[in-house]
């Protein structure tokens, strides 16, 4: 059969505009192999979507690094595995998610007033066979964006339905075993998506981590994902030794290797189920979403930070349990409209309504045995928002998204130990603009200003602390895809805060503190000479500093000033295109430990790779390596005082959680 | 090529090139698809040219996920789908085996092949077209079937997705 292409030509010939979508919030689906182009989509130069098969290229040694995948974000960990990873991005240290605002599936991921850090963003439970895309945008430039969204958000979808059902098996170094089961079948008029993972990890710990995962998702969806609705439940169960970070003093003189703990009753147990919904309908004209989730979040954790600086006898060990059920609330609908041919508008209104229903606690103890308590507290924390934004296209060459959102907080505490009441409550209205120019074939401008916040835990808001923290963000951005098959984006931005949100690390919480200023640049790369390759190269600066302190006392420990990684992926190559692979090297830059700046961290630079092999069409066998030169660099540095077993008085030094060893790991994916 | 055959298919393109034109006023939806006997071959051909980006927010929709529609894999889905919602059957309403030829994608169009072996235009008794009727209620199919040199055209809709040829 001859392929007629003079229709198609023709077609091509007669039209010289691209068709919009009617669907406002999908991606252009690629008929290229590359990335797809977010000009004339996004809304500053820092947003971004990565796809599945991006992800799928990506070497992940825990699924919080999945999040990596938007330039300038670190995710790193400084204690066991089960627990949430501690965040890096734009001159940030974000502690467990602090001002980075996760959601999965509609859900969010931060825990507010949580028992061990404000915004704790725990992603174990994320299964990557069943992620579909990443959404992310940093800075408070979106009326969408609430609570934790002032330095980025980040999320994840999870498919209603699978392509092809997958299989995996994988073993590796340091006792990790993973097994992966997701898979999807027609069922009562809908797809039915299920999904199980099963994992052992020990890492390279004296005292393995002996990390236990069970997870599972079971979907259930009819219709497509912009006119039909889908209901999911969600199980996971982790539970692990930590290893926490210890004192460099101890290493130098010999009494500690790198890889030793020095409490070997550290650890913690989680436990989080969820039911959510969601419901979309879209027409020509409008679009409608609704979205409810009930999760049920539970976690013993064991920490010991300072080890017998406090109790000498007995030691620091204490227990930060925490028990919440979180319920909440999102709808939106959105009004599209059009005046002639060239200027479209989407007005778009939002609710959100979030109730946490916490039980959480600080407990001195000893091998996780309790001695003492030293509080206790029912937390109540409700939340709703309003919000309005509408966008703009004024042609071809100017787009603008304004927006204005309202948010209100009540906060209650009960202390079990004094069966004291207390409550607060508090509002902010945050507006935001965004003006994008783009008179130019393959280029925009992007003008960004908002205002965000963040809230602090419910148990400073109702004493001392600002409940709701003001942010205020501006940002100028180029992204030009004027260099055949590369898409860049440059950003320049600054972001106030009211006050920081900073992390105690001998306390195990986070604590706010004086107003500061970061001042940032970013500048991100994706080059696709060739189908067969690809080419990623960002790199992000950023000055922090602290406000309103005394002269020498501004910098803002852990605030990481540079952060860049370059990764070079390659598919489809050898006989039959079987070979896949990439490597990719990450540089996580220096940060002040202390105020005055006479301690810092060092920068790191690590590289990871995978190798792929397709044995079959639906066989494939991959190799993972982790910190290929083996290194011995820290994940994340410290200073504060502790006091060793042995030592007479508390003495100031660097803690440190080192880097993984070199490690591999074997997976065998089967698809069908 | 006849000179019939040319002006159809200069019309669907205009057809197409029309609602692309027209989009950013009202989102049109809109797909051609040709059914002709080629004399040559002795086989029935079906070509059927879809918006690229009609093509693209269904199977979004429907996976989450992004496409590329040069890959095999992923075209593989899309025929998935065209299989499912595109069909032609004899009088007696047995299905003919249309066999998958190939398919095309651009920025604009996506253009799929399908051909039923040493058979006449004459044997279509009944066709079915939902595909994209089912995501998008406006969607318009427009199915030209050639039989003898005479043209016949049918409009599929959300409400119409199967005709009797006759």
């Amino acid at each position: 059969m001859r392929l007629r292409v003079l229709p198609c030509a023709l077609a091509a010939l007669f039209s010289h505009t691209l068709a919009q979508a009617d669907d406002f919030v999908i991606q252009r689906v690629l008929v290229e192999g590359a990335r797809a182009s977010q000009l004339g989509i996004a809304d500053s130069a820092n947003a971004g979507s990565v796809s599945q098969k991006e992800l799928e290229m990506r070497t992940i040694y825990r699924p919080g690094e999945l999040l990596e995948a938007a330039p300038g974000l670190i995710a790193s960990q400084h204690s066991g595995e089960g627990k949430a990873n501690q965040f890096y991005l734009r001159g940030f240290n974000l502690d467990h998610g602090t001002d980075l605002a996760t959601w999965i599936d509609e859900m969010p991921v931060n825990q507010r007033s949580h028992a061990h850090g404000q915004g704790w963003t725990d992603l174990n439970f994320l299964i990557p066979e069943l992620t579909a895309r990443l959404d992310y945008r940093k800075g408070p430039y979106s009326a969408r964006e609430g609570d934790f969204a002032s330095a980025g958000s980040a999320s994840i979808t999870y498919a209603n339905r699978l392509v092809r059902d997958v299989a995996t098996l994988s073993v590796g170094q340091n006792g990790y075993a993973r097994t992966a089961l997701a898979a999807s079948k027609d069922a009562l008029g809908g797809a039915l998506t299920y999904a199980l993972e099963l994992l052992h990890n020990d890492g390279p710990y004296t005292h393995p981590d002996d990390y236990q995962k069970v997870n599972g998702v079971l979907r259930y969806s009819r219709g497509y994902a912009n006119n039909g609705w889908s209901v999911t439940a969600m199980a996971y169960h982790g539970r692990w030794n930590s290893t926490d970070q210890i004192p460099e003093r101890a290493v130098d003189e010999g009494r500690l290797g790198r890889f030793d703990a020095i409490d070997d009753s550290d650890g913690g147990e989680a436990r989080r189920y969820s039911l959510s919904g969601v419901w979309r309908q879209t027409t020509a004209d409008s679009a409608s979403k609704v979205s409810a989730y009930l999760i049920r979040n539970q976690l013993d954790l064991w920490s010991n930070f300072t080890y017998f600086m406090n109790d000498p006898v007995h030691g620091d060990q204490f227990a930060q349990p925490d028990r919440r059920v979180t319920s909440g609330v999102n709808a939106l609908h959105t009004w599209h409209a059009h005046r002639g041919d060239t200027v479209t508008s989407d007005l778009s209104v939002g609710l959100q309504a979030q109730n946490d229903n916490i039980f959480n606690g600080l407990l001195h103890t000893q091998a996780r045995q309790t001695l003492d308590v030293t509080r206790q507290d029912h937390i109540v924390e409700t939340s709703r928002a309003a919000w309005i934004e509408s966008a703009t296209r004024w042609g071809e060459s100017f787009r603008s998204i304004v927006g204005l959102r309202a948010d209100g907080y009540r906060f209650r505490v009960r202390s079990d130990l004094t069966s004291a009441r207390a409550s607060a409550s508090d509002t902010l209205l945050s507006p935001s603009l965004n003006l994008v120019f783009g008179p130019w074939k393959s280029s925009e401008l992007y003008l960004n200003y908002g205002q965000g916040f963040h809230s602090n835990d419910a148990r400073g808001a109702v004493t001392s602390s600002e409940p709701l923290v003001r942010s205020r963000g501006m940002e100028i951005g180029l992204r030009t895809e004027a260099i055949p098959k590369m898409q860049t984006a440059l950003s320049l931005y600054r972001l106030d805060f009211d006050s920081e949100l900073s992390y105690v690390g001998d306390e195990g919480t986070t604590e706010a503190g004086s107003p500061s200023r970061r001042i940032g640049i970013e500048f991100s790369n994706y080059y696709k000479p060739v189908k067969w390759l690809a080419i990623d190269f960002d790199a992000a600066f950023a000055r922090a500093r602290s406000r309103e302190v005394e002269a020498g006392q501004d910098r803002i420990p852990g605030a990481v000033e540079g952060v860049g990684q370059l990764a070079v992926t390659a598919s489809q190559l050898g006989r039959n295109g079987a070979w896949e692979g990439a490597l990719r090297l990450r540089y996580f830059g220096p940060r002040p430990l202390v105020e005055d700046n006479s301690v810092r961290s060092h920068a790191s630079t690590t590289l990871n790779g995978r190798i792929g092999y397709r044995i079959a069409k639906d066989l494939r066998l991959e190799l993972e390596g982790f910190n290929l030169a083996n290194k011995r660099v820290s994940s994340i540095d410290y200073y504060y005082a502790s006091q060793l077993r042995g030592e007479l008085e508390p003495r100031e030094d660097i803690h440190f959680h080192p880097l993984e060893s070199r490690s591999f790991r074997l997976t065998l994916i089967k698809n069908w | 090529m006849s000179l019939k055959r040319f002006i159809r298919q200069c019309a669907g393109a205009a057809v197409l090139a029309g609602a692309c034109a027209l989009a950013p006023a009202h989102n049109f939806h809109a797909a051609i698809t040709d059914i002709s006997y080629n004399e040559r071959t002795g086989s029935l051909e079906v070509v059927h040219t879809y918006m690229a980006h009609d093509v693209e927010a269904l199977l979004t929709n429907l996976y989450q996920r992004q496409f590329d529609l040069s890959d095999p894999d992923d075209q593989a889905v899309f025929r998935k789908y065209v299989e499912k919602q595109f069909w032609l059957a004899d009088k007696d309403k047995r299905r003919l085996p249309l066999n998958w030829v190939g398919m095309t994608a651009d920025a604009q169009n996506v253009m799929v092949f399908q051909e039923v072996l040493q058979t006449p235009s004459a044997k279509v008794e009944f066709i079915h077209d939902a595909v994209l009727t089912d995501f998008m209620p406006d969607q318009l199919n427009t199915v030209n079937l050639t039989v003898a040199g005479s043209l016949r055209t049918f409009g599929f809709s959300s409400s119409h997705t199967e005709f009797s040829v006759h």
